[in-house]
């Protein structure tokens, strides 16, 4: 205990985390300024207009699927819609029923921030703050303890090498996990009052928010297996800049470069060796790609999308294994490793 | 007494892709007894640092068997690591730091009272400057702070790893005096040190390390008696008559401009004895005697010249020859 009091006051100390937090808050002061700036309450009129041009745009898609329909059916023919004469199109894809969302009056509303249309790429962008707040946090906690002998100093304390090492990671998991909390908190509650005082709330109703709740809570996993990601990284490589160069590698050879070979040598299904495309699956929930290769030798008419999924099950194994990989072989370094 | 430090067969290689295969310490034996000031000496390089990072756990030893306060180490090291305050070569603080938060974290993680954080700080004459940042301290305050985290437990073992690096002259002396008042406390105290005449000042026992081997070990007289060569520094108002009397009564006699140095000599009444019985008198008759640094560089084999035996308490005066043919190097 006292030596996740000790840490936690160091991790607390340090002044790349408190620059971190300072940073953490400008971006968000900056951007509820921002969206307070050009925001106001919408009048009786511009709702009504909005709901209006909302109204317009869905009868617009159900019209389009409607023709669609009699066109497949032979009831309309594509020179009586004015249409390419060779032109068609598979009418499932623009069934308003089964699209994700239809238009609503918060779309049609010139600066007004609506909170249920605004909060999920909000999210996003607090998730990939806080992404980066736990990697950068965690590899510098360690690396810098490591390289200026502070993790030395510890052991001549705690001569139990698996100890100081894991109350370190603890350590830093609460505290971004603690951070994270408060800032999630704090940044979706001020953009909630911004859409209540000038703006609208939109439709925030209970599938809103557990749809809300849901990404995230898969964002704070994210942001947990990042802090750890740092931590090993910077662990293994004793200085903070090995965390930061294996992710700039990582990045530039293989989401990169690796990425483009397998465009080049058309390689099936190449997004399954990509890091990134788990990232994504896991974050929005599934992600969703085409596998051109599957639809070949298809026959002409036959329906062939060509589509194939990566699942957040799946995605979550893959990142919890590379995670769990790296912070294994970091305890197992350590604790055979001469601190020279 | 009892052995606080017992080391026994240490070997340590390091192995880097640049310079290969590094032997750093080659089957070193040590013994540290309760109760002494022990110094640890070694050129640069030697192998004292890895030994005593061996000692603490921070380096894997190959082989050997090493014992701190009775308990194997590192296997066993966290029974004892509350009686033993460590610093190994010079620690980095976090710059943004204070001294006295510094401390304080470590006293928290070690459980020891915040209270002694005081009174270490006072011990190493930081009071005062105890809320300075860390950035801001000379090379000598941190040496001090150093220490002073060496001390917040009380420990019963100190390893001190060149603790006068970067200390002025005064600082030197007030380090010597801790020391001093700590083994005057109870406390053992195992130093490795550069600065020789500091050794041989505060140290009762030497350990001498070149090349990974222990090279000597025992009291610190005892050492220095073994290089004794019963010198003495001669001038006479007839050199070359005394130098021919002495060599005709068997004695070993070196040339220098200005005096001669007559080796053999087991009383130092002989030589005035001898010349003056024969109208040679004598302006100088200083016995030169070996110190720590010259039977350091010898043993060692660092020393750009032979063994440099000194006048007891001045410099260099004479150049000889030491057989340390006797000795394990």
């Amino acid at each position: 205990m006292n030596l996740v009091r000790a840490e936690w006051e160091r991790l607390r100390a340090r002044r790349f985390v408190q620059l971190m937090l300072i940073l953490l808050v400008l971006a968000f002061g900056v951007t509820a300024a921002t969206t307070l700036a050009n925001s106001h309450r919408p009048t009786a009129t511009e709702l009504a207009s909005a709901q209006r041009e909302a109204a317009d745009a869905r009868r617009g898609l159900e019209l389009a699927y409607e023709q669609c329909v009699a066109r497949e059916q032979g009831r309309l023919s594509n020179e009586e819609l004015g249409l390419d004469p060779y032109y068609t199109q598979n009418c499932a894809d623009i069934d308003p029923g089964r699209m994700e969302r239809l238009p609503v009056a918060a779309d049609f509303l010139r600066g007004v921030f609506t909170f249920a249309q605004a909060a999920l790429p909000l999210l996003y962008f607090l998730i990939a703050f806080l992404v980066l707040f736990g990697f950068l946090v965690g590899a510098s906690y360690i690396g810098a303890d490591l390289n200026s002998g502070g993790v030395v100093n510890l052991l001549l304390w705690r001569p139990n090498r698996t100890t100081v090492l894991g109350t370190k990671l603890g350590t830093l998991l609460g505290v971004v996990g603690v951070v994270s909390l408060l800032a999630s908190a704090a940044y979706l509650g001020t953009f909630w009052l911004i859409g209540q005082a000038a703006g609208q709330p939109g439709a925030v109703d209970g599938e809103f928010w557990r749809s809300l709740a849901a990404v995230w809570g898969r964002g704070m996993v994210l942001v947990l297996l990042a802090s750890a990601l740092g931590f090993a990284a910077a662990a293994l490589g004793r200085h903070t800049a090995a965390a930061l160069g294996v992710i700039a590698a990582y990045a530039v050879v293989w989401e990169l470069g690796a990425r483009l070979v397998m465009l080049i040598l058309d390689v099936p299904r190449h997004e399954r060796f990509l890091l990134s495309s788990y990232l994504f699956a896991w974050l929005s929930g599934r992600m969703t790609n085409w596998d051109e290769n599957a639809c070949r030798g298809v026959g002409f008419g036959t329906t062939c999308d060509g589509s194939w999924y990566i699942t957040q099950g799946p995605a979550l194994v893959v990142l919890l294994g590379l995670t769990g990989a790296a912070v294994g072989a970091a305890f197992v370094v350590f604790r055979r490793r001469d601190l020279i | 007494m009892s052995a606080v430090v017992e080391i026994e067969g240490l070997r340590k290689t390091f192995h880097t892709l640049r310079r290969g295969r590094q032997v750093a310490v080659d089957g070193f034996d040590m013994v540290v007894e309760a109760g002494q000031v022990h110094g640890f000496l070694g050129p640069n390089g030697s192998g004292k640092t890895t030994t005593l990072r061996a000692l603490l756990g921070l380096v894997r030893a190959d082989e050997g068997r090493m014992a701190v306060l009775g308990e194997r180490s590192p296997e066993r090291l966290t029974r004892v690591a509350g009686r033993v305050g460590a610093i190994v070569e010079s620690p980095q603080f976090f710059g943004n730091f204070t001294a006295h938060r510094t401390l304080g974290l470590l006293a928290r993680a070690g459980g020891v009272p915040v209270a002694r954080v005081d009174e270490v700080l006072a011990q190493v004459g930081l009071r005062g400057r105890e809320h300075d940042r860390v950035r801001g301290y000379s090379l000598g305050m941190k040496q001090r702070l150093a220490v002073a985290s060496a001390l917040l437990k009380s420990p019963e073992l100190l390893i001190l790893d060149e603790p006068a690096n970067g200390l002025d002259p005064a600082g030197i002396r007030e380090m010597r005096d801790l020391m001093r008042s700590l083994a005057d406390a109870g406390v053992t105290v195992l130093v490795s040190s550069h600065i020789l005449a500091e050794i041989q000042l505060i140290c009762d026992h030497v350990t001498i390390i070149a090349r990974g081997r222990l090279v000597a070990a025992g009291r610190v007289t005892e050492v220095l008696a073994n290089f004794d060569r019963h010198e003495v520094r001669v001038r006479a108002d007839d050199p070359a008559r005394a130098a021919e009397l002495l060599r005709a009564a068997g004695l070993t006699v070196v040339d220098h401009p200005d005096h001669l140095v007559v080796g053999g000599v087991d009383d130092d009444t002989t030589v005035s004895r001898l010349l003056g019985e024969q109208g040679v008198w004598l302006r100088e008759l200083t016995p030169l005697r070996p110190d720590l640094e010259s039977v350091f560089l010898e043993l060692t084999g660092t020393d750009s010249h032979p063994a440099l035996p000194r006048q007891a308490g001045g410099p260099t005066e004479a150049m000889i020859d030491l057989d340390v043919s006797g000795v394990d190097a």
